[in-house]
This record gives C-alpha cells, structure tokens and sequence, in this order.
C-alpha cells in the first residue's frame, strides 16, 4: 500500500469513528445533564467505587429500566432515587438505562475468606439463585448482574427485601426472608468476590 | 376405529394389536421401516412422508423425541449390549456459548442440527462434527424467563429449520444456509411470554407452547403457518372458566388439603383468574396422525405457591390435553394436581404407545412421567387414567400446605420427573424415566401479581442439610410395576434414548454419559464428559455406522457443571 492511501485510509476511519462517536454522544445529549447527576454519586459513568451506591456500568439494560420505572411508581423505596426517578419520562428512563448498560463494569478486586465464601456459596445453592442469575452470576435482560457488585450495597439492598422496603420484586423478597442476616453477609461477600 | 359411547365420550374399542402398533411404531413396524429407511436416505428435504415414518427410520433422527409419538425408541441395534463396551468418542464440537445445555439433537441426511442457550443454532455433518454453519438469533432487550437461557432444539420440514427464542419469537430458518427466512412474535415477552421448547411439525403447521408459569401469563398451543409465519389457531390453556369440579384428591387418590369453602368464598369475591392464570406449554406434543389430534401436557398456575388468589381446579394446569390439529378445539383432558400449590406441574412430553386397559384390551394409550414421581398411562381416547405406576422417588409429605415459614416436602418441585422427556421400548412395555430426590421447603407469601415479574407467590428452597441424589427407572407401564432402578450419585435432568439395541442411554450432572441394559438396569458402559450431560440423547446412521450423540453443556436449574459441547460416539474399528 502506498503511503498516501495510507494517509487516507486513516483518515477515513478516524471520521468514522469520530462520526460514530458524535452519533452516540448525540443519542444520550438528552440525559446528558440527568447522567452527570448519576455521576456524582454512582461514579463516573456508572463506575461506582463507594460500598453504598451499585454499579451501573455493565449492568443489565432492562432491569435498570425497570428499577426507575418501580422507583417513580413507589415500589421501590428510596429517599435519594425516588424524587430523581419521579421527574423522569419513559423515553429518558430507557436512554439512560441504555447509557450505563453498555459502560464496561470495573474493576472492584473484593475479596473473601474461604470459610465466608463455603457459606456464602451454600445460600446461593439453597436459593437456586443461578437459576435466575445465570451459572456466572452476571444476570440477564430483566435479572440483574451480582457477581462483583459492591458488598455493602448488596447486603443492603438484600436486607431492604428481607424487611419488607423494598417491594418490587415478591419472589425475591420472600426467598431472602427465609435466610438470616448472617447469611445474606456471607452472600454478599462471597458474590463481591465472585470470580469464574 | 372409533365408537362413540353413551355420554359423548369417544374410546378405542376392541382394537387389534396389530394394527394398533402399525399405527403407533410397534418393533415390527420398525423392522420393516429399517429397510424402508435406507431408502429415505439420499432425499433432500424433511417430506411429510419421512416424519410420519421416522419411528421406522433408523438413519435420521427427525423430531426432538425421535417420532410423533414421542417414544424416543431408535430402532437401529448396531450399537447393542454384547458391543457397546467399544463404544467410543467420534467426535467432539464445541459451541459459542458455554451454558446450559439442553439441546435434542436432530439428523437430517447426515447433517444435524443443535442449538445452545441463547439460541444459536448450528448445522453439522453428522459424520464428522465439522460445522457447515451457524446462525445466532439477534435477541430483543427484553426477555424473561427462569430456569437458564435454555434452547431445548429445532424442528425441520422440508428445507426449512424452526426455532422458538428466549424473546418470544418464532424464527423459519433455511435448512441449507441459516439464513433467516421469516420471523414472527409469539407473544409479548414484557409480560413473562419466553420460549425453550423445540416447536413439532406437522402438515405444514409449526405447533409451540410458551413458557411463563412462573410470570402470570395465560397459557397457550399457537399454530402457525409454515410457509409464511401466518397464526393459524391458539389453544388457551386456561379456559375462561377454570374452575373444574372441586377435586379434593390427585390423579393418584391422595387427599390434597384445599380449603374448597375458602376458595368458593374467594371465586365470588375475586372472579376467576385464568388471565394470569400461568399454565404454560413447554415441551413437545405427540402428534396422532390417525385421528389428527395433539396430546400435550399443561404446567403449573401462576403464582405457584399462593393459591389463594386463584380460585378452582386452575383448569387445565397440570393436566394432560389433548386438541383437534385442525382447529386447536379441546377434545379431552385429565388434571393430575388441582389447584397446585407445589409447582408439580405436568412437563415431560407425552407418548403415544399401545396399553392393556384393565379389562386386558390393548388400545392406544398416552404416558406421562409426572413430577409427582409417578408414570401416568391413560386412554388416548379419552384421556382418562388407566393406572399410574408405583412411585419412582421416596415420598414423604406430599401435600403438606406450604407455610411462611416453610413446610419441607418430597418431591421437591424440580420432581420426580423434570421436563425430561422419557423413552420407551414398545417390545419390552417399558417406559425408562430419570429422576430427581430433591426435598424442598415450600414457603407461601401473599403476592398480587406483579405485572410480569416473577410471581411464584413464596418461595422454593433446597435443604442444604438433605442428601439429594437420582434415579433411572424402567416402569412397566401395562401392569405399573416398577422392573429396575438404578440409583445416580445426583438429581436427573436431562433425558433418556431406548435402542433397538436393548440399551438405554442418559447421563448425569457430574458430566458421567452411561448406557444399561434396558431390560436389567445393568450398567454397560460410561463416559467421562467435562460437563453435566443433561440434555436429550438422539441416535443416527452415516454411511454404515451408528452414532449416539448428546449435548454436555450442564444445567443452570440444578447448578451442573456448564459446557459447550456436542459429543458423538460410534463403535471402535
């Protein structure tokens, strides 16, 4: 190849990434200012890095949408997320849960000790939680992603079930009713830790 | 053939073994069709000719249990219990994705086709194990379902492939290329709608249930067209009246517990439930071309375990049915479990086999493994029960009422019997099942429906403290009596092949594939996989040699071992 085509051949894919990258910049300019508040608490784009707000980097695209859609109904209790979630329209839900979905989850390197992680292992057995979950713990479509999610919020939110907070998903919070607090903090550490 | 008796029920009456077993695959049958077979060999395309006579056919493996009738009997005997300690690995193929594998592997011709969770679909040489192509289904943002990404396989008529997806879609793919021909919305997976059953084919109609027990959807059988993707007929079901006669007892006689004045109390007050009333459709149908009719089994309401929301019988959960294939009009039904509140619902796909009757007739009759743990033979005339057999797994509990703090029973609600199809050799009146002792608590909470979310009304849990394990079992089904057992180091899921060749084949979640002797349970040969085999096993011929083969990929309901595997096997030279 001569260095001139060369030269062009660059340049062409450097505007058509430029231009794909404007396309999806444009896409998202609506939320744009609404994903900044996000940023602020749930790391930039979505990449948490403190215990007590989830990751949403990598998550799944349809269960966020849902958590918002539950969070403007009421189902799901938060005196942070709630008056957020009620501003919002349907279509800024859905580009927004779209935005975090396709951000790479982090990096978190949780640990567990061994004896936590048998425990941790036996509730996922005795709930049949990979069921749902999938084998790797990553979630799909409207389940979402545990595996290497912040413990703290995990736990958290696990107890919000148990206690009957938060509401938007039945089956769930019955399951975790029957597990003691114990339990659910060996769950939560044996999946912040979860590796293949 | 058919008599009308007083009372409208129709029977088989008097019916000659003979031609009752040309009818529905006997072995001689079969011997004849062997020769036949060979014939079929050099065709292009699935004719409708060659799926009528695929129980004879011992080249191809045609339908996701072997035959419309569903006895999952391969009549080729090359591979046979004097030889099949030389049975060894042909072939290996690895897939895209490694997960859940429940694949029934189809041969058409020397080319087979196999699907894997998230619905890709691979044609191979069935000879070789080299890939020919691979399509992979673009899915929709949305899906929902339990139990793992599964795809259970496709079905083949003429040049084209079809495929249900996790999405609620029904895909018509070319045979030849993958490419995808036309594709149709089955139902709307926002609302708990998902599909891993392989579709049945016949006359140019493609027949799917749906998934969604677990979600409140209402329940169905579509027909669509298969050259267009055109609806045809839908089967609700849940009939808008579901409320049935009040059963008090199951298909076995065992008292149930319901509160039938609370439950008439609830029906005045809450109307019936059928519009969220579950009764989903999840695996294959036998297929009567003599009477054109359509046997399958119905699963469980919606929510599983509170059942106070759902007044009645829950007409037809849990109940074998059977529809004209022509309109999709009910012809008969049989509900094992009214108003179930365990999740035992009726899966494993329905067979069609000659049966004595108790006044020693041999008519035409349908066999279900139940998750109860108990194989249900019934008149195919009528569908009603003519014996069930001895229980297959320990019992203890049954129908004890959930509580909100748990009430622990056997089976649990994976079974007995999972959605594993069973097997039968006609020759020997035995049908083989696998099997799961698994207790479970059962845990009941009041829960409105959630608008397609899961809504199981409670919870299932595994008891950790428990030792679980499976079983294979030959049940004879004209008497009910248990013939062997075979006791696996785990629960069961997966399914089970019969051979001409007096060997049944399955395997287990520790990625252990076994064949026995069918006729004594007798353990004739393993294989060490290196993932749980818990799919289907089907059988084929290329170019003079007998092949097993089955899909080694692990479960995500029980947990085994994920793969990516298709492995097949023949005898060593």
């Amino acid at each position: 190849m001569r260095y001139s085509n060369f030269k062009h051949l660059i340049l062409i894919t450097t505007l058509l990434f430029t231009g794909y990258a404007v396309a999806e910049e444009d896409k998202y300019s609506p939320v744009r200012e609404k994903l900044e508040t996000c940023f602020a608490c749930h790391g930039q784009n979505g990449a948490s890095s403190m215990g007590a707000f989830p990751i949403l980097a990598g998550q799944e695209f349809y269960y966020m949408y849902v958590q918002l859609k539950d969070m403007k109904k009421g189902l799901r209790e938060s005196a942070v997320m709630g008056p957020i979630a009620a501003s919002l329209e349907k279509s800024e839900m859905k580009l927004m849960a779209e935005f975090f979905s396709k951000q790479a989850w982090p990096e978190t390197n949780y640990t567990v000790e061994a004896e936590q992680a048998t425990a941790g292992k036996r509730v996922v057995g005795a709930g049949q939680c990979v069921a749902c979950h999938l084998g790797d713990l990553r979630g799909n479509s409207r389940v979402p992603r545990l595996a290497n999610q912040h413990p703290d919020y995990l736990l958290a939110t696990m107890l919000d079930f148990k206690n009957g907070v938060r509401k938007n998903s039945p089956a769930v919070a019955t399951l975790l009713k029957t597990f003691s607090e114990q339990e659910l903090k060996d769950v939560s550490d044996y999946l912040s830790s979860y590796s293949e | 053939m058919l008599k009308q008796k007083e009372g409208g029920r129709a029977t088989f009456v008097k019916v000659g073994l003979a031609s009752l077993m040309m009818a529905i695959g006997s072995s001689a049958f079969a011997d004849e069709e062997i020769e036949r077979g060979t014939l079929f060999g050099d065709m292009q395309t699935v004719t409708q000719d060659m799926l009528d006579k695929s129980a004879g056919d011992s080249n191809n493996f045609l339908h996701t249990n072997g035959n419309y009738e569903q006895t999952r009997f391969y009549p080729a005997e090359q591979i046979n219990t004097d030889n099949v300690h030389n049975l060894e690995k042909a072939w290996t193929f690895k897939m895209d994705v490694v997960d859940s594998l429940e694949t029934s592997p189809i041969v058409v011709n020397g080319t087979m086709y196999v699907t894997s969770s998230f619905n890709h679909v691979y044609a191979l040489d069935a000879k070789t194990g080299k890939a020919k192509w691979h399509y992979q289904h673009e899915m929709g943002p949305i899906t929902t379902y339990c139990c793992g990404p599964n795809n259970r396989g496709v079905a083949a008529y003429e040049d084209m492939l079809f495929m249900g997806t996790l999405d609620a879609k029904l895909v018509a793919l070319d045979a030849k290329t993958g490419k995808k021909v036309w594709e149709t919305e089955i139902a709307d997976p926002e609302l708990g709608y998902s599909e891993t059953m392989a579709p049945t084919i016949v006359n140019g109609k493609v027949l799917i249930g749906t998934n969604g027990g677990e979600y409140g959807i209402r329940g169905f059988v579509k027909a669509f067209d298969a050259k267009t993707g055109k609806l045809l007929w839908t089967f609700n079901s849940i009939p808008e009246n579901s409320v049935g006669v009040w059963a008090e007892n199951d298909a076995t006689g065992l008292y149930m517990h319901r509160d039938i004045k609370a439950e008439k109390a609830a029906l005045k007050k809450l109307g019936d439930p059928y519009k969220t009333l579950g009764g989903g459709v999840w695996q294959n149908m036998a297929i009567d071309r003599d009477s054109n009719r359509a046997y399958f089994v119905v699963g469980n309401p919606s929510p599983d375990l509170y059942g106070a929301i759902r007044p009645g019988d829950n007409l037809y959960t849990n109940s074998l049915v059977s529809v004209d294939l022509e309109t999709g009009e009910k012809i008969c039904h049989f509900q094992y479990i009214a108003h179930d509140v365990w999740d035992l619902d009726a899966v494993s796909p329905p067979i069609l086999v000659p049966v004595t009757n108790d006044d020693g007739q041999t008519v035409k009759g349908v066999l279900h493994g139940g998750k109860t743990g108990y194989v249900y033979v019934h008149d195919a005339g009528d569908c009603s029960l003519i014996r069930h057999s001895e229980p297959m797994v320990m019992q203890r509990d049954r129908w004890v009422l959930p509580t909100k703090e748990g009430a622990s029973m056997l089976p649990g609600a994976n079974g007995g019997v999972e959605w594993s199809p069973m097997a039968t050799d006609p020759g020997q009146g035995l049908a083989f099942a696998i099997n799961l002792h698994q207790p479970m608590t059962y845990h009941v909470e009041e829960t409105p429906y959630p608008d397609g979310k899961l809504w199981l009304g409670g919870a299932f849990k595994v008891i950790p403290t428990e030792e679980q394990w499976g079983n294979v079992t030959a049940v004879d089904y004209n008497t009910g009596k248990i013939k062997w057992k075979v006791k696996t180091q785990h629960p069961m899921i997966g399914g089970i092949l019969a051979t001409g060749g007096g060997l049944v084949f399955t395997g287990e979640g520790n990625g252990l594939f076994k064949a026995y002797n069918s006729s004594t349970g007798e353990l004739m040969w393993q294989d060490q996989t290196n993932a749980g085999v818990n799919a289907p096993p089907s059988s084929y011929n290329v170019a003079g040699d007998q092949f097993i083969v089955v899909g080694s990929g692990g479960n995500a309901q029980l947990d085994y071992k994920r793969g990516n595997e298709i492995i097949a096997y023949k005898l060593a030279k």
